[in-house]
């Protein structure tokens, strides 16, 4: 169980015993035992063998267990086994008629192999640097043998000592928008439906922020007298709630805080989007187009690679720049400069020094969310 | 019996205490975090390449060292003395064309200030201050800090003004005059650089929260 840490639980110290208790007792591996019983075991059990009960019978053995695993290494009744069967069976044979006929040649065979090798992998962040860097290789050469064209793309971890925060300065902002565009371009967002990751509100002057009365669509000369300008866009909280909600965990947090998720995981309930408290998060209700010759090349698994259609997708403060030292583009495109990005670890960075010495606030704190993206002004 | 329920009580105070601190972090706030977790950045990363193509210098102000952009070689008739080979008074009878006929002076008003606030004519290869000191054309901010001191407070901490290149040391800044043209200084309207027609189709069918 310890060396085996990849994931956000619930960790408290007490896992040690985890695997003597491997289940809840009631003999179930799946859907958990009711109420009663847990009820009843808690005279006998210790504190710490409850709670690895409960854990157990909520999520039970997809702690330990990764993608394949998950997917096949599965005690069920026979009515399902054979549900799962005909369903695999089913997808076998496309797979099998694929790769095996005769009349396709060398790169269909390996597209298939490929395809065949991305669907059955896991989760990205359960995935150790080898396999991450295996689906991006997969994903790179997929793109190639579909549009012959090459992309980079890159896996880099979390920096050691990096926490990413971001303020916004709303005296400075103009309204101009070119971050909006600098993130479109920057990040291969579908041009069809004109996805935005940022919007740019602009509020009246003197009623505070009133977002239902501003307007995040204005076309007119900026800025607009008696008129200020806020951007907002995903805040990378620290206690996000889209993660929590998330069934499957295709979210999550990674250790320089950026809030990310693996596109091939997510099933698109769009749970995440109803709990963030912010409209941060966007969803693929088509198949996401970029013109070929508009597509950004430089990208990241968990950024700005092309996604698909169901799936959710939102600001990652350009992780595919951030991660190389780069500032996120909309942070470049800025004319103005209200935009202000760092490392919230360093006390030598402008980001800290904008925190203690500017007032500073940040939108809906009451939420305990931990944004780490703060407002201020001159 | 009571030392039964007293039992239940601590178990319950123990789940109860267990439960409440979700996440393997145990910070309860970020300010915490970034408090407890805190030191200088020395890590793999660096601006240094992404500047690389930059002209840039440093400059030290208090506590604060960075680099700014060089200036004397992005100004197209620098050096001045060039031209003004002979005193303002001779060259002002000149009546051939005019050097500097494209630059109106838009800054306060002309009760504060004129060409000469900035400029000294003995000295046309340096800016002055107020108390007729020299400042470097590279250095122009320290001109620009005499008024707009707030401004300058926030330029070198980095709450005003662009960065060069990356967030990661060392740190470039932009220096005014790249942003700000000296003459006319304040930033004009103009039209934002997109509209999303599909939010506006929305908008019109009604459709948006």
């Amino acid at each position: 169980m310890s060396d085996n840490k990849k994931w956000y639980t619930l960790d408290l110290g007490l896992n040690k015993k985890t695997e003597s208790s491997g289940s809840c007792g009631c003999g179930k591996t799946q859907g958990g035992c009711s109420s009663h019983k847990e009820i009843e075991k808690e005279e006998e059990l210790s504190p710490e063998d409850f709670y690895e009960a409960a854990i157990n019978a909520s999520i039970g053995e997809e702690r330990t267990r990764d993608g394949f695993e998950q997917v096949f290494d599965v005690k069920m009744d026979r009515r399902t086994a054979f549900k799962k069967l005909t369903a695999s069976l089913l997808i076998g044979a496309g797979a099998i008629s694929s790769c095996t006929s005769v009349v396709q040649d060398a790169d269909g065979k390996e597209k298939a192999q490929i395809d065949w090798e991305e669907q059955f992998k896991g989760n990205y962040k359960l995935m150790t640097d080898e396999e991450k860097q295996g689906t991006v290789d997969r994903l790179m050469r997929s793109y190639e043998l579909r549009t012959g064209k090459n992309i980079s793309m890159t896996a880099e971890n979390a920096e050691e000592d990096v926490l990413f925060g971001y303020a916004f300065n709303i005296s400075k902002c103009q309204g101009y928008m070119n971050c909006v565009s600098a993130c479109v371009e920057e990040n291969n967002q579908d041009r069809n439906s004109e996805m935005q990751y940022i919007r740019i509100h602009e509020m009246k002057d003197g009623e505070g922020f009133k977002f239902d009365k501003a307007d995040d669509n204005y076309y007119h000369e900026v800025p607009k007298e008696d008129h200020f300008y806020m951007g907002t866009q995903c805040f990378h909280c620290d206690n996000p709630p889209c993660v929590e909600v998330c069934p499957v965990q295709a979210t999550w947090k990674e250790d320089d805080g950026l809030v990310v998720i693996d596109y091939d995981w997510c099933v698109g309930c769009r749970y995440c989007m109803a709990a963030c408290p912010y409209d941060g998060r966007r969803f693929n209700w088509s198949k996401p187009e970029v013109p070929e010759a508009e597509v950004n090349k430089n990208q990241h698994y968990l950024g700005n690679r092309m996604r698909k259609k169901g799936v959710m997708e939102k600001c990652t403060f350009c992780v595919q720049r951030s991660r190389k030292g780069k500032n996120p583009a909309c942070v470049e495109a800025c004319p103005t400069g209200a935009r202000i990005f760092g490392n919230l670890l360093d006390p030598k960075s402008t980001i800290r020094w904008v925190l203690e010495n500017k007032k500073v606030f940040r939108l809906k704190e009451d939420l305990g969310t931990d944004p780490k993206f703060w407002y201020f002004m001159d | 019996m009571e030392n039964k329920n007293l039992k239940y009580y601590f178990l319950l105070l123990l789940l109860v205490a267990l439960c409440s601190c979700k996440g393997k972090e145990k910070y309860h706030s970020i300010t915490d975090k970034i408090e407890a977790k805190q030191k200088p950045y020395h890590g793999n990363l660096s601006s240094e390449e992404l500047l690389a193509d930059t002209d840039l210098i440093t400059v030290k102000e208090g506590e604060f060292t960075f680099l700014i952009p060089e200036r004397k070689g992005q100004i197209k008739s620098f050096a001045c003395i060039e031209c003004h080979s002979k005193p303002l008074e001779q060259m002002s009878s000149f009546d051939g064309k005019r050097a500097h006929w494209d630059i109106k002076l838009n800054h306060a008003n002309s009760e504060t200030m004129n060409c000469a606030t900035c400029h000294s004519p003995d000295n046309m290869n340096n800016l002055k201050t107020l108390t007729d000191q020299n400042v470097d054309f590279n250095l122009s901010y320290k001109v620009c800090a005499q008024c707009h001191s707030s401004q300058f407070e926030d330029w070198k901490g980095g709450a005003h003004g662009k960065k060069v290149a990356g967030w990661a040391p060392p740190r470039a800044s932009m220096t005014c005059v790249n942003c700000h043209n000296p003459h006319n200084p304040s930033f004009e309207t103009r039209w934002p650089v997109q509209f999303n027609t599909q939010t506006e189709l929305e908008r019109i069918e009604d459709l948006d929260h």
